[in-house]
């Protein structure tokens, strides 16, 4: 594990979603920060360290973004491009969270190098067992590279 | 020379002339009846009857009928009056078969001036007859044509025009015969005249050209052409036949079917487009608020649940059902939708097999139930192997879930022929229903019985009857209430 404090990035539009995910996340007790952007332009100004957020210190890699695909401004499948397609956020863990089913989100996501693809369950309790499971396992399971 | 000497010499010249007469004309002669008192052996030979036969009969023995009375009436009367007749006579020999002779009938008339005999002298011109019929004919055939016919020379001077070349170019027969065929063609396509009149010198014919030409009226027309050499008798290149057919308004038919089809063509296009932009957005934006409320609903019962009253907590538990209810049919609705759009990917497979799975996956349904199902021959077929399932899937749970009140349980799937088709089916006797509703099942969120009777969507017939369509079968159902229902399918119509 990293020395730096474990990071979580939520890619999320929807306050709800947004507070479900938080309402779970608490309960896991887990030692991480969790970042939630609203939108895919922020998302990106958020890795590549612009915009509001030119400050971030780039080297501070999250643990994994979590990454709805229809948001406003950029959307999902197009901020999941430019990540991977850049050399500094590439081995950045991105995990799509989306309502879609739609088999071309699937294979477009995978294509652009997603490490996994979930779909947002409709049951409450399905929900908040699959994000805890995302929490845990990329927190305290999944072993990133150290540069 | 002495006049016996004299006689005999005339007398020789006059056996001559017969001789000579004799090789090439047919000659009779009659009495002023008709009665025939000489032929030679020429009329012998058309007529097929012998001298004997002939001799001392009526001349209308050989009278073919052919021509009117008044031909006739004219004829006799002529040389009644003592005046020569020609003309041409078609007669009828002794087996029935017809000839024409061109005929002079010369009366002689006796001192009284009344004619005594007639010398008939003819000529064979059966073949002539019979070409210029044939030639009639197909002057007949070439005229009523609704396709324009013309003939020109090869320097492409207009030699024939026919009635279909009047209507398709506008110009009288008058107008053209004798002009440049080039009056019809447009100044920039000339020199195609030059090329055509090439290709038929060197014995090549022109098949099926389209290409413009000019009416009398100024209007330009579409034509497709065919030009073929037309050669003398012995066989030398002396002009050309073109054959000309007016493909204005086919040419503008087609051209309006594909402007048709490409219209068709882009709407289908945007609708797809259209269709699958509200699937997509239905199953981003309509399944996010029913999650919301779902959520919400649960995390109240989960953190406030013991400062609710009982009331509060059980329209709790009712917006959360509800919630989950309308996620899923959302859910049938686009798994619904996706099916019309997938492509099929059709095998060859063993339906049997299939089936097997489907019932291992319901298990759990049969829990705790007394079911007997019975699964008969399932004659192979061409189909979506993962479709097919979904189709089996959904009757045979069809079938677990009306038959929950019955004990035992009996559920028959099989197959048989029926109008040279494989009929599946899948039989229970369970709730049934009432036949008159029976065009309802199939529809979309169409159910038959109420939520707290029996849960469902009313997707799932609906979803049955959209595969088995699209593998160009047919689904339909029998039942009666209470007692037991059974869907058939076929996967292709039978032809």
């Amino acid at each position: 594990m990293s020395d730096a404090a474990a990071e979580i990035v939520l890619v999320e539009d929807s306050p709800d979603d947004a507070d479900f995910f938080v309402h779970v996340f608490e309960k896991t007790g887990l030692a991480a920060r969790l970042h939630i952007l609203t939108d895919g332009a922020e998302a990106l100004d958020f890795v590549f360290c612009a915009g509001r957020y030119a400050g971030r210190d780039p080297s501070c890699r999250p643990n994994v973004i979590i990454l709805d695909l229809k948001l406003p401004k950029v959307n999902g499948l197009e901020v999941l491009r430019q990540l991977k397609a850049d050399p500094r956020t590439r081995s950045v863990p991105v995990v799509v969270l989306s309502s879609s089913q739609e088999e071309r989100d699937l294979v477009a996501s995978f294509e652009l190098g997603a490490n996994s693809y979930i779909v947002k369950p409709m049951e409450f309790e399905e929900f908040s067992q699959t994000a805890r499971l995302i929490a845990q396992y990329w927190i305290q399971f999944n072993q990133p590279p150290r540069t | 020379m002495r006049p016996a000497q004299q006689l005999k010499a005339s007398l020789k010249e006059i056996d001559d002339l017969k001789a000579a007469l004799d090789e090439h004309a047919i000659v009779a002669v009659t009495d002023p009846r008709g009665k025939i008192n000489y032929v030679n052996e020429k009329f012998c030979a058309i007529s097929k009857y012998s001298r004997q036969e002939l001799l001392g009969q009526d001349h209308r023995l050989i009278n073919s009928g052919w021509h009117s009375r008044d031909f006739m009436r004219d004829l006799w009367a002529t040389i009644a009056r003592g005046k020569v007749w020609k003309g041409e006579i078609k007669n009828k020999a002794k087996d029935g078969s017809f000839y024409w002779v061109d005929t002079t009938i010369v009366p002689f008339l006796d001192e009284e001036g009344k004619p005594c005999k007639y010398v008939a002298i003819r000529a064979d011109i059966t073949e002539r007859k019979k070409a210029e019929a044939a030639a009639a004919h197909l002057a007949a055939i070439v005229e009523c044509s609704d396709d324009a016919i013309v003939g020109k020379d090869l320097r492409g001077t207009v030699t024939s025009w026919n009635t279909g070349a009047e209507k398709v170019f506008g110009y009288a027969a008058a107008e053209m015969v004798g002009q440049s065929i080039t009056r019809l063609i447009p100044s920039e396509r000339l020199e195609e005249e030059q090329r055509i009149l090439s290709q038929i010198e060197r014995g090549e014919n022109v098949r099926h050209f389209e290409t413009v030409r000019v009416r009398k009226d100024g209007r330009p027309i579409e034509v497709s052409v065919m030009v073929s050499a037309i050669r003398d008798q012995t066989g030398r290149i002396v002009g050309a036949s073109k054959v000309a057919r007016d493909i204005t308004e086919h040419k503008a038919a087609m051209a309006e079917i594909a402007k048709l089809n490409a219209e068709l063509e882009k709407r289908v296009t945007e609708r797809t487009a259209e269709l699958e932009a509200f699937s997509y957005s239905v199953s981003h934006d309509l399944r996010a608020p029913v999650r919301a409320i779902a959520g919400f609903a649960r995390m109240l019962q989960a953190d406030f649940a013991e400062r609710l009253p009982l009331e509060a907590r059980q329209k709790l538990f009712r917006i959360h059902e509800n919630a989950l209810k309308l996620g899923q049919l959302i859910d049938g609705l686009l798994a619904f939708s996706r099916l019309g759009r997938q492509a099929l990917n059709k095998r060859t497979l063993c339906p049997g097999a299939l089936v097997n799975g489907v019932l291992e996956e319901l298990q759990s349904e049969q829990r705790d139930r007394n079911v007997t199902i019975s699964v008969g021959q399932l004659p192979e077929c061409e189909a979506d192997p993962l479709l097919l399932q979904q189709v089996f899937t959904n009757l045979i749970s069809n079938a677990l879930k009306y038959t929950r009140q019955r004990n035992p349980a009996v559920i028959e799937i099989g197959a048989r022929r029926q109008d040279g088709a494989c009929v599946y089916f899948v039989k229970d006797n369970g709730a049934g229903f009432d036949m008159e509703y029976a065009h309802k099942l199939f529809g979309v969120f169409q159910r038959l019985h109420r939520e707290d009777e029996f849960e469902g969507t009313g997707v799932g017939l609906a979803i049955v009857q959209r595969i088995v369509n699209r593998h160009g079968g047919r689904v339909w159902a029998e039942g009666r209430p209470e007692n037991g229902a059974t869907f058939y399918f076929t996967l292709q119509d039978p032809l």
